[in-house]
């Protein structure tokens, strides 16, 4: 009864993809910002390799949260 | 041919109110990016209120639930809807004139549930939908957007923790750019629906829809037209006092309140919850605010917050059903509804004059 009134599977739905949305698509922005800091402090040093490979990991963060903004609207338009 | 006028007169006073919630709400959207410095006024606005535009047309689960999960439509009048509406406007605009903050969408599904009480009784009312969708979700949203906005802020510092400020402010600022623009649609899509579900309600009460009606195109149009014409001139008001309701945050912090509030709306919004957003939009800036510094966090704003959640639901369901009562006396006909129209154009220009005489209020309110 209380179940059907307070729409439990709707409500923890809301709640999970708010918190993976939210908490994930800040956290993959923040890497893509770690990504491009590190980047430009290690080609500094000359560390070509490693510079790369912090460049590539900032990319997908960066790819990760518009394909995550795409299939947010996606989602939501087509219900 | 009375209840075509009263039809009328419903849809321009939901539209009115449609106009007044992006009027009020503007400053919670923009005030982020522009504290930030993410984006000029202007440029905020104008993106906020093409944004609330777009929202509008991208979903119609909350006008669902408002028009056919909170009151029986079988019962509903065009008379109540707009007895609820009164109630609603009413409501919010005294607690604007004391600058109280309150929510204009509580005060909405408050003013019709208790218009449609006094017209019906309390069968009217689908209890379940008014506390599953409605009332619960007010609780939990801003209290999710809270968390999610303290969780992502931590979660960011550390990852950013030893990067120079330049590139981190930068980039935050950047990526404002895209939660700031979510948090507009998400506000579009949420509030506007309110008035489109209003608007159906209205229509099927009439009888120019069936009962199980989705909301015409010309509604959900003329609703995304009215609250982006709301926001785009709130905005102009907020550029002359910009400053006074800012609140000064780092651009990490905003990102993650938009963001944090972006995600509870957008997916409250998907189930058909009809929430406030300024309640939401205030628990992700206190969230990432309270992740950096509790005392940071305005507990005089989350106290007066509580409060208007207590209130706003019976003061509104009062005034609409008081309202209902009045219109009643002048029979079924549009007289009543006239009458009621007159008079509270006559109390928002009285109120608006003192108000202006005495000086503007501290807080408006919020959808």
């Amino acid at each position: 009864m209380i179940a059907t009134i307070v729409h439990t599977d709707e409500l923890l739905q809301t709640v999970a993809a708010s918190v993976i949305t939210g908490v994930g698509v800040t956290f993959l922005f923040s890497l893509g910002i770690w990504g491009a800091g590190q980047f430009s402090e290690l080609s500094r040093d000359k560390r070509p390799v490693a510079a790369t490979a912090a460049a590539t990991v900032g990319v997908l963060g960066l790819l990760c949260v518009a394909g995550a903004v795409v299939t947010g609207i996606v989602v939501m338009t087509q219900k | 041919m009375s209840s075509d006028v009263i039809l009328v007169i419903v849809v321009a006073t939901a539209l009115a109110f449609d106009f007044t919630n992006g009027f009020h709400d503007t400053a919670n959207v923009v005030a982020t990016s522009i504290s930030t410095g993410a984006a000029r006024p202007s440029v905020a606005i104008g993106f906020a209120s093409i944004l609330n535009f777009v929202g509008a047309f991208i979903s119609i689960s909350v006008a669902a639930t408002v028009a056919k999960d909170v009151v029986d439509a079988e019962v509903i009048t065009p008379t109540i809807v707009f007895a609820g509406l009164i109630g609603a406007i009413s409501w919010n605009l005294i607690t604007w004139y004391f600058g109280l903050p309150s929510s204009s969408s509580h005060a909405l599904i408050g003013g019709v549930v208790g218009s449609a009480v006094a017209a019906a009784g309390f069968d009217a009312v689908l209890a379940e939908g008014l506390v599953g969708k409605v009332l619960i979700p007010a609780v939990v949203a801003p209290i999710l957007a809270f968390l999610v906005a303290g969780t992502a802020i931590g979660l960011s510092y550390r990852v950013i923790g030893r990067q120079r400020p330049g590139i981190v402010s930068r980039g935050y600022r950047y990526g404002q750019i895209v939660s700031g623009g979510l948090l507009a649609l998400a506000h579009g899509t949420n509030d506007a629906q309110k008035t489109m579900g209003v608007i159906t309600l209205a229509l099927i009460a009439n009888g120019t829809l069936g009962a199980e009606a989705d909301p015409p195109f010309w509604v959900i149009a003329s609703s995304a037209t009215a609250i982006a014409l709301g926001t785009y001139s709130g905005g102009w008001r907020i550029i002359k006092t910009t400053g006074t309701r800012i609140i000064k945050m780092d651009p990490a912090q905003g990102f993650s309140a938009q963001g944090a509030g972006a995600a509870v709306i957008l997916a409250s919004t998907h189930f058909g919850f009809p929430l406030s957003t300024t309640h939401v939009i205030n628990g992700g800036v206190m969230g990432s605010g309270a992740a950096k510094r509790l005392s940071a966090v305005r507990w005089g704003v989350a106290g007066n917050i509580f409060v208007a959640w207590l209130l706003t639901l019976p003061a509104a369901a009062l005034i609409g059903g008081a309202t209902y009562g009045f219109t009643r006396i002048f029979g079924s006909g549009a007289l009543g509804p006239v009458l009621v129209t007159l008079m509270a154009l006559s109390l928002v220009a009285a109120a608006f004059t003192r108000r202006a005489q005495r000086g503007a209020p501290v807080e408006a309110a919020g959808a």
